[in-house]
């Protein structure tokens, strides 16, 4: 098996891990277009409604129900994102006194651990997906579970890059991504 | 249950796991110690985020974004500078000053922080040390939770249910929000006098003042009509949020000429990211709540406290001293999530005003983004600046005691935080 690389050891190009990094920049830009669209719509609708609202009297029915629907799948498939940029905040008092092989440790450690957690919200969001199915949403004639494949998305979204995380340790995408470039 | 949690997720948090997949991975053991079907979990993430009050947030960080894309930052900072740039440590009120105002529109510190921080920082630099800058920008920048529109605030009044409503919570950041401002300023001033700084800026000029004012009215119109519009009832916060970001697009596209539409799928997809940290914490946090209210814990920790003692006043000490320590560790935004459920039922039947508390909770958990270890501000201005992070510290004290000191201020004259949002009809 190709050895992963280390903490301060970038990928080496043409690599399993540099193969698998490549596949994930790939899915990463389709999913960064769809949330852009994602977030876009919403934003356009909430203020499409208030103009209606305020300028026009009028209100349109299907208005609130697809901006929450936009907002959702926003938030859950910007999660991922969050991952590969490190913006998921966490304490690293503790882990900042331990010796850098240790550190390297617990990182892939919370990497496997976050993980098992995406498989197991995957697996009963696929469940709760098809029990959903039939039901139909409010004021538009389209099923209620599109809000949980946002949830499936971002879940199997996130386990692929917590898995790469876990292989090739915090410098995963530090030859890419330099310092983190998105801020909370 | 909730043992298993509670030692779960400090046990996974240690490690260094980011805290909203400790809180998924802590809620995950508890309902497996429960016997309760793992469905829940992705029910309970999707019902938690699926909620309209909570857009506001992206939205606003979106305004924030095409705001500092617009070149509007450069108008507040002209506009603060013919202000109070002749003041003892210049530099400082027009950060504070410009603080205030980006506070007033983008309604987060760490936005604020990184706004402030990359437009000031060079010019500071020339005439005061960058301990010195950095304390008085991340200071001003906690303003930014404070004033009116807050995201920390949204999240609460989420959070506590339909105790307290976010333009009542608004409201009530508005007077402690002058009062932290007048105070930062005061105190920059004498740090300024007696590091012996030399003056900055130039003489106050009326004529000057009435132009930058003229340039900046666009930008300084913009919190009295999305500010004044949610807290006056004419529309929710979420919807206000939304007339911010089309306010800050036209501003950006046809009064400054600085907004390109090529900069609009970065600045959304920023914004979506920022926001996604907030609701993934939102989102695995769910199922930790749903835990504890099987298990009554807000009920048992009423009755605890209750055990423990009667008096209201006690009680609040007792969750502000819990929320100064927890502010130090945890970041604020996974401490509202985990906290507000708990504590805000308890306060209610202590008989304490909701808006009171809630502000005060607020007010806590937004100084401990300028405190040590986990502050999350002192983080963003020390990548700025790349000061060590002991030097910062060093700077950042008298800034941080002002502010527990307005705390205290505001606990023991409740007024400060209600007179307004009950004048209002909150």
């Amino acid at each position: 098996m190709m050895p992963a690389p280390g903490r301060h050891e970038p990928a080496k190009a043409g690599s399993l891990f540099s193969s698998c990094q490549k596949a994930l920049i790939r899915l990463d830009s389709v999913s960064k277009g769809v949330v852009i669209l994602a977030i876009g719509v919403m934003t356009c609708l909430v203020i499409v409604q208030v103009f209606c609202r305020y300028a026009l009297s009028y209100s349109i029915d299907w208005a609130d129900e697809m901006s929450r629907l936009a907002f959702v799948w926003t938030i859950f498939l910007a999660l991922p994102h969050g991952v590969r940029f490190g913006i998921h905040v966490g304490i690293d008092v503790v882990v900042n006194k331990f010796s850098a092989r240790l550190q390297d440790l617990m990182f892939r450690l919370s990497a496997l651990l976050g993980a098992v957690l995406m498989i197991v919200v995957f697996h009963f969001g696929l469940q709760v997906t098809q029990d959903g199915w039939t039901e139909l949403m409010p004021t538009i004639n389209v099923t209620s579970a599109v809000y949980y494949i946002a949830v499936l998305v971002a879940a199997g979204h996130s386990l692929l890059h917590l898995l790469l995380l876990a292989w090739g340790g915090a410098k995963t995408w530090a030859s890419i991504d330099g310092q983190n470039e998105v801020s909370a | 249950m909730t043992i298993a949690v509670i030692i779960a997720f400090l046990a996974l948090a240690l490690i260094g796991m980011p805290l909203a997949f400790a809180l998924g991975l802590a809620s995950l053991i508890g309902l497996l110690a429960g016997g309760i079907d793992l469905s829940v979990m992705p029910q309970r993430m999707l019902h938690a985020v699926d909620s309209f009050p909570l857009m506001a947030i992206p939205l606003f960080m979106l305004a924030g974004e095409l705001m500092v894309r617009s070149g509007i930052m450069r108008l507040l900072i002209e506009f603060a500078d013919a202000l109070v740039g002749r003041l003892h440590g210049g530099l400082a009120h027009v950060a504070i000053v410009a603080g205030m105002i980006l506070a007033a529109v983008t309604g987060a510190a760490v936005a604020s922080a990184s706004a402030l921080g990359s437009t000031l920082v060079p010019s500071m630099r020339k005439s005061y040390d960058d301990g010195y800058s950095s304390a008085v920008i991340a200071s001003a920048a906690n303003l930014g939770a404070i004033i009116p529109p807050s995201n920390a605030m949204i999240v609460y009044a989420l959070m506590a249910g339909s105790s307290v409503s976010v333009g009542g919570l608004f409201m009530s950041g508005i007077v402690p929000g002058i009062i932290l401002t007048l105070g930062f300023m005061a105190l920059a001033s004498f740090i300024s006098w007696r590091r012996g700084f030399k003056l900055t800026g130039n003489r106050l000029n009326a004529r000057d003042l009435a132009l930058r004012t003229w340039k900046a009215l666009p930008v300084l119109l913009m919190p009295v009509v999305v500010v004044g519009g949610i807290i006056g009832g004419v529309f929710t916060a979420t919807e206000g949020a939304g007339i911010s970001v089309f306010y800050a697009f036209v501003i950006g596209m046809f009064v400054t000429r600085e907004l390109k539409l090529s900069d609009l799928p970065d600045a959304l997809f920023r914004a979506a990211v920022s926001a996604a940290m907030v609701g993934a914490l939102i989102a695995f946090a769910a199922a930790v709540t749903f835990i504890f209210t099987i298990d009554m814990v807000p009920a048992r920790i009423a009755g605890l406290l209750q055990s423990v003692t009667s008096s209201p006043e006690m009680f609040l000490i007792l969750v502000m001293l819990i929320l100064v320590t927890v502010g130090m560790f945890i970041e604020s935004n996974a401490a509202y999530i985990m906290l507000v459920p708990l504590f805000a039922p308890v306060a209610i039947s202590f008989h304490i005003d909701p808006l009171l508390f809630g502000f005060l909770f607020v007010f806590n958990l937004v100084i401990g983004m300028v405190t040590p270890p986990v502050g999350i501000v002192l983080f963003v201005m020390s990548g700025i600046t790349k000061l060590p992070m002991a030097r910062l510290i060093r700077n950042i004290w008298p800034y941080v005691l002002l502010q527990y000191g307005v705390l205290v201020l505001c606990m023991l004259f409740p007024d400060i935080v209600t007179a307004l949002p009950r004048a209002m009809g909150y």
